[in-house]
């Protein structure tokens, strides 16, 4: 296959034409309204398209060095596997949250606030600038 | 709704029926509205003999493109209410319960003369006393007797019954949801274990947010879109709105203005000081959004189980996104005010 260009670079030069060639010639209020979504949603895929099976990769590892638990592998890099494993991975820190806090621990509690603040930071990265296009 | 072609007559029929008062009804215009997040608007400018009038149709969606699922019976009922108390808010005027007449359930209400906040706004409208203004509207309609709301909103046995029932809902929304979303179980335990002085269940609009309030000629607040209205803490709508505020500004509660418009909202609510502060605010800027993220949430998961195909169901995802982070710093940053609140509140015990 051709690796280049990237995914991530085709699909935010798609979002570039959708938004710099056909939302000129676009007429109607509520299919504006749609590009631009689009134009979100496109440049969101971009940058996840870049970094994806990494950044799975790398919650997993946090997840199973902070609270100890074997996460297990995937069964392969194919996307649908590595996502099934990332929600196995996304369930233990789920349990483990409601765990620190039915035993008070403010320290195990702090270090899994620590986990959930880098994951988020890395949806931030991914969303880019939030722009509430077709609301009031 | 969409059938501009069909529609016309279908209005003119339905309002010869429930307006017998309007004779010869002539439809001039049909127009579908933006705006509408989850209903279908119209607009319909008509004439009869006795005069011109203008009206709004706010109806369902088809299942298959429904972001939520609401009662339009429900909402009429309750318009009909805050109405008769007084309460700034389009009145409605006719209901086609089934869709028999109209395609699909939907009301008629009168259209607003106001101004849409947030085109207000963006045009240079002056906030100067918004902040006392919100304060008071919100108090118009919280102050309307739970007794008199439509039989079929959900009664709360207790405050803590229903804190309980909210603050579980984060848990339920990530396990229905298709992947475990672990910030909604952090949410619920840090909700759950810094609850903050009870106050008295009123109702509550639901989704009262800049893009749901208009601004009126002289200057107060109108609410629109009531079909997430329910019973619950009175501070939920105040913690959604400024929620709502940190995406799409402006903040009418920031730093500047929100001792004053607490001190407003007790005055007129008889609530007090460990009930209604900029603490108790920002808890329910994160409990007070979990009606809507809930439904967000089984959008979105729809979506991916190709259940529905509405593209807003992604792209509401965003906002969810968005929320987590704001969720985690704000949870971050309250939890020793909420013991502070708390101690105070039990030393005042």
């Amino acid at each position: 296959m051709f690796s280049r260009p990237t995914t991530e670079q085709l699909l935010a030069g798609i979002a570039e034409q959708l938004r710099t060639v056909v939302a000129a010639e676009v007429q109607t209020e509520p299919t504006k309204i749609l590009l631009q979504q689009i134009d979100q949603i496109l440049m969101s895929c971009s940058r996840r398209a870049a970094h994806e099976i990494a950044w799975i990769y790398e919650e997993a590892d946090r997840i199973a060095a902070e609270t100890g638990r074997n996460v297990g592998h995937p069964d392969s890099l194919h996307l649908d596997d590595m996502v099934a494993w990332y929600d196995a991975a996304s369930r233990v820190l789920s349990e483990e949250v409601e765990a620190a806090f039915r035993s008070g621990d403010e320290a195990r509690i702090a270090k899994l606030k620590a986990v959930l603040d880098t994951r988020s930071a890395v949806e931030m990265q991914i969303l880019g600038a939030l722009e509430l296009v077709g609301r009031g | 709704m969409l059938n501009v072609d069909e529609m016309p007559e279908r209005v003119r029929a339905f309002l010869g029926k429930v307006e017998p008062s309007w004779t010869n009804v002539v439809v001039d215009s049909y127009e579908v509205m933006t705006g509408g997040y989850s209903r279908l608007l119209a607009k319909v400018e008509l004439h009869h003999d006795g005069g011109r009038e203008t009206v709004v149709l706010r109806g369902d969606p088809p299942a298959d493109r429904s972001l939520i699922f609401t009662d339009r019976r429900q909402e009429f009922e309750l318009l009909r209410v805050v109405a008769e108390h007084g309460v700034r808010t389009p009145r409605a005027l006719y209901f086609d319960p089934t869709g028999e007449d109209l395609g699909t359930p939907t009301i008629v209400l009168e259209l607003s003369k106001s101004t849409s906040f947030m085109p207000y706004v963006a045009a240079g409208g002056s906030l100067e006393g918004m902040h006392v203004r919100l304060a008071e509207a919100l108090a118009s309609f919280q102050s309307t007797p739970v007794a008199s709301l439509p039989a079929s909103m959900e009664r709360p046995s207790s405050w803590d019954a229903y804190m309980t029932k909210r603050i579980d809902a984060w848990r339920q929304a990530s396990l229905r949801h298709v992947e475990s979303l672990p910030v909604f179980h952090y949410v619920a335990e840090w909700l759950d274990a810094h609850r903050p002085p009870e106050a008295p269940l009123v109702l509550r609009h639901g989704d009262f947010q800049g893009s749901n309030v208009m601004v009126t000629a002289d200057g107060h607040f109108e609410m629109l879109d009531w079909e997430l209205a329910g019973i619950g803490d009175p501070r939920e709508d105040i913690g959604y709105f400024k929620a709502v505020a940190q995406a799409a500004p402006p903040d009418l509660l920031d730093d500047a203005r929100v001792e004053e418009f607490c001190a407003r909202y007790r005055e007129l609510t008889g609530l007090n000081e460990l009930q209604v502060n900029p603490v108790t605010i920002a808890y329910f800027l994160v409990l007070g959004v979990v009606g809507t993220v809930e439904q967000l949430v089984h959008g979105g998961g729809a979506w991916a189980k190709g259940e529905n195909h509405l593209f807003n169901s992604v792209f509401n995802m965003s906002s969810v996104l968005f929320g987590q982070s704001m969720w985690l710093s704000f949870l971050g940053q309250l939890s020793e005010p909420m013991k502070q609140l708390a101690a105070a509140a039990k030393g005042g015990a």
